[in-house]
């Protein structure tokens, strides 16, 4: 047995360990199920418009059963995906703070071998929990008539969800520093994953929606849940069913749970590799540059993958899909072409926010990047190989931008050659800005983080892509219209607003612009376009005299 | 440079190395050698860079420059390698606190890939050697520190590493126990085992060590044996002086010997001079003494102690400090 499996059963399975978690579960899980159960399998008074009185239904066990099934994994969840997520992050950080993991971190075992003790082992005591509950589930599934196949499906992909929480707990606690923020920011991230992602994938990047179990439960399950005689799902859940049932993926479709694997398969093994890096150094970045550079460009084949259907004729899941189906396809056009630039905008949001991730964890210091060159040296290399994590980051934040760019510009060339879109506007000139600004962002962002420590960086990333928000906010709220100008020039500052502002320039059909606005609008893509170029310009160069002084002072 | 102990071999070899955190320049330039089987003390005041050096040799610090070699083998390039002769033990005693002491040695030694037997008798062997059988079944989390500091010892010996890398490995324990971890080093020192062992408290490593380095601000001030870091302190020594009876005209003598720069008299029989000559110098000096009638029953070198040179490196250091 894996010694660290055995260390946390050890730990936190000993006898009086057992009782007390045995009975919690037990004396929860029972309240919960039972009185659920009890409830669903009694005989009903349902009120019968016919007649216009209520009348006495009998109630049937199986009915009990499948009521109570949801809130039975709505607890198996809370104790494995939220108990044990916050388990995992909060020892891992605790034991690198103390110094107990570099005792681990000596050992001769193999990093995947480790992971796999913190994993499983951390958690023991909530497996246990777990177990607890299963004669309830089984219960449930023989009186209740689950399909089997059904269930299975769906404890699969419930296993892989527990697991990607796991392993994403793990990598949260060997990064951040804190052992309570890592245990706190492991729990915001399980809650973001099912409350922000699927709000995203909503607006038809539905590859986001699929790391919970969410798809599987009402794509597979909630048509089996209905009660006996029953067929038709309630309002609510019909939209849920029908948005989780197939997944349009470039031309074809997918079944959620194939999604959800696929997913959580993609996301498990980059926190698997992040994992093992930082297993075997603890100082190493999160990513190398190649590993970065083959996540960002999967990342990319799934936003295009998703958004292909949507570009190509107007067809996507969630609500932009109902806004979009050809059941509306009355609605004004330039609606239609609002929905294009929403779309885009959060496509362009979701790159540059990925690319700033990376360029945090992927450019090297000052002094990791001297590092390099004096290792190099020794090593007689005439320069730092390009993939290694002390070069520099330029070739790579240009090749991130290129590939958000080519993405960017195939979307585009879809939608210009779908019949559905009738607003196209030149290529050439929908590339150029976006082009520029992505560039100009990618080389200042990568110059500051080279030049930069943490709070040098972060503050500088604040200031220029967080103030203007703040400082439109005071504006519009004490001048209104007044100002609308300044207004619209200080946001652009920020790529996350001169990118959307520059689409709605460029989309002619959109009503309600006038002249006037639309003027405000383009000059405030270019003043901000030049303060972000300058800013790269002056940025890199500093960067380039600061090395250069630097390896002068060191020879 | 070859600062080696008594063993021509060096187990440990640490050769320009250089560990900057951000702009703070932790360790610089640092080089000494540990040779096989010897137990060579880091002495240094607090922030010296000692805990940093240790944690390098561990693999544990990826350093800036600078190459480490363990039994040959460099860290930097092959840790897992290095890391199954190496027991690291650090400056605090963090434990698995649910753990019992023997479960604690045992999962260390399940890792390093004992099977259950010789883990069996190896965890028993260890916790024998730092008396801690009365207590194998206690919760880590009900130790003392020192107790700690022991289950610790048992744990980094639990795999029978070549290296010890001790980190203040004394600074919990009582006096006894102080004895007990002496005794034990120089025990396994004699079995082969090389011993790095770091202390702020130099008292605790002078009748330990085979050779030792004082490290201040990163830097290694002075290293080598024990004798050869009292010598390199006395390059002008002090010799005491003392007369059966005064004799007035003994100072002005002294001072007209050339190798003799200065003169200090407690009373009229006690002298101590300080002298820049060698052995037969301070003959000739005794000669003319005794020559010009002065009556001397003792003509000794007063030993500098390697207790004053570490002082004097400290205060050193403040005086810079407070200058700044």
């Amino acid at each position: 047995m894996n010694p660290l499996i055995r260390r946390g059963i050890r730990e936190r399975l000993r006898t009086k360990h057992l009782i007390a978690s045995g009975l919690f579960s037990l004396i929860l899980c029972s309240t919960i199920y039972l009185s659920l159960y009890l409830y669903g399998a009694s005989d009903q008074r349902t009120y019968d418009p016919h007649s216009q009185g209520y009348e006495l239904v009998e109630g049937i066990p199986a009915n009990g059963a499948r009521a109570a099934f949801t809130s039975l994994l709505i607890f198996q969840g809370f104790l494995l995906m939220f108990l044990g997520t916050g388990r995992v992050a909060s020892v891992t950080a605790e034991e690198k703070e103390s110094g107990l993991l570099d005792y681990q971190r000596m050992t001769p075992m193999n990093p995947l071998f480790k992971i796999t003790g913190y994993l499983f082992g951390l958690p023991a005591r909530e497996y246990f929990m777990f177990l607890i509950t299963l004669p309830f589930l089984l219960h449930c599934i023989i009186v209740g008539q689950l399909p089997w196949f059904g269930v299975l499906q769906l404890y699969a992909v419930f296993f892989s969800t527990v697991l990607f929480y796991h392993l994403t707990a793990h990598v949260i606690g060997l990064v951040v520093p804190k052992p309570r923020a890592a245990s706190w920011v492991s729990r915001i991230a399980v809650l973001g994953l099912y409350v922000f992602l699927p709000a995203l994938g909503q607006a038809g990047i539905s590859f986001l929606s699929f790391l919970t179990i969410l798809p599987t439960y009402f794509g597979k399950m909630l048509p089996a849940l209905l009660p006996v005689g029953e067929s038709e799902l309630g309002r609510f859940e019909a939209k849920a069913a029908d948005f989780w049932s197939e997944i349009p993926f470039f031309t074809s479709t997918l079944s959620p749970t194939v999604f959800t694997f696929l997913m959580q398969g993609l996301i498990l093994l980059t926190l698997l590799v992040t994992a093992h890096r930082k297993w075997r150094n603890q100082a190493l970045p999160a990513f190398s540059k190649p590993s970065a550079l083959a996540l960002f460009a999967t990342f990319q084949f799934l936003l295009l993958g998703c958004l292909w259907p949507f570009f190509s004729d107007g067809s996507a899941s969630g609500l932009l899909g109902e806004a979009f189906s050809s059941k509306n396809l009355s609605i004004l056009q330039s609606d239609a072409t609002l929905g294009l630039v929403i779309v885009q905008t959060v496509f362009l949001g979701l790159s540059t926010l990925a690319i700033l991730s990376l360029v945090n964890v992927c450019c090297p210091n000052l002094h990791l990047f001297n590092k390099g060159i004096q290792r190099a040296e020794k090593l007689g290399l005439p320069r730092v190989p390009h993939s290694a994590d002390e070069s520099s980051g330029l070739g790579f934040v240009i090749i991130l931008g290129l590939l958000t760019l080519s993405v960017h510009a195939f979307l585009l060339s879809l939608s210009a050659r779908s019949e559905f879109w009738q607003s196209h506007p030149s290529l050439s000139e929908i590339l150029l800005i976006p082009g520029l600004a992505l560039l100009a962002t990618c080389l200042y962002l990568q110059a500051s983080r080279e030049l930069w420590f943490n709070l040098g960086f972060w503050g500088f990333v604040g200031l220029l892509w967080v103030t203007p928000f703040l400082a439109t906010l005071v504006i519009t709220v004490g001048w209104q219209e007044e100002f609308i100008g300044s207004v619209l020039k200080i946001l652009c500052l920020c790529p996350l607003s001169l990118l959307p502002i520059h689409l709605l320039t460029e989309y002619e059909r959109l009503d309600g612009l006038s002249e006037e606005l639309l003027d405000e609008l383009r000059q405030a893509v270019w003043f901000g376009l030049a303060c972000s170029l300058a800013l790269a310009g002056y940025l890199q160069a500093r960067l380039q005299l600061k090395r250069r002084a630097n390896s002068r002072s060191s020879s | 440079m070859d600062y080696s102990a008594h063993s021509a071999l060096p187990m440990i070899k640490c050769q320009d190395l250089k560990i900057h955190y951000g702009d703070h320049v932790a360790v610089d330039s640092l080089c000494f050698e540990v040779g096989k089987g010897s137990v060579y003390g880091l002495i240094g005041p607090n922030g010296a860079g000692k805990t940093t050096t240790i944690k390098a040799i561990a693999t544990l610090i990826e350093p800036t420059y600078g190459e480490i070699l363990v039994d040959g083998i460099p860290v930097l390039h092959q840790p897992e390698e290095a890391r199954r002769i190496i027991g690291y033990m650090p400056d605090f005693p963090p434990v698995y606190d649910d753990l019992r002491i023997e479960e604690f040695c045992d999962l260390f030694a399940h890792a390093y890939g004992l099977d259950r037997n010789a883990r069996a008798k190896k965890v028993e062997e260890c916790l024998r050697l730092t008396d801690l059988m009365d207590k194998r079944r206690a919760l880590c989390k009900t130790l003392s520190r020192g107790m700690k500091q022991r289950a610790l010892l048992a744990k980094t010996l639990v795999h029978e590493p070549s290296v010890l890398l001790l980190d203040e490995p004394a600074a919990n324990l009582d006096p006894k126990a102080r004895i007990d971890l002496r005794n034990l080093l120089r025990r396994l020192a004699s079995s082969g085992k090389t011993v790095l062992v770091s202390s702020h408290v130099l008292s605790e490593l002078e009748d330990l060590c085979d050779a030792i380095g004082i490290m201040r601000k990163g830097n290694m001030a002075l290293s080598g044996s024990l004798e050869e870091v009292s010598a390199s302190a006395a390059a002008s020594r002090v010799i005491r002086i003392e007369l059966v009876e005064s004799f007035p005209n003994l100072q002005n003598l002294l001072r007209e010997s050339s190798s003799v720069s200065k003169v200090d008299s407690r009373d009229e029989r006690i002298f101590e001079i300080t002298h820049s000559g060698d052995r037969s110098e301070a003959a000739s000096l005794l000669t003319t003494l005794t020559g010009a009638g002065a009556k001397v029953c003792e003509f000794h070198l007063k030993q500098s102690k390697v207790e004053d040179l570490f002082l004097e490196i400290e205060s050193e250091d403040s005086s810079e400090d407070a200058n700044r």
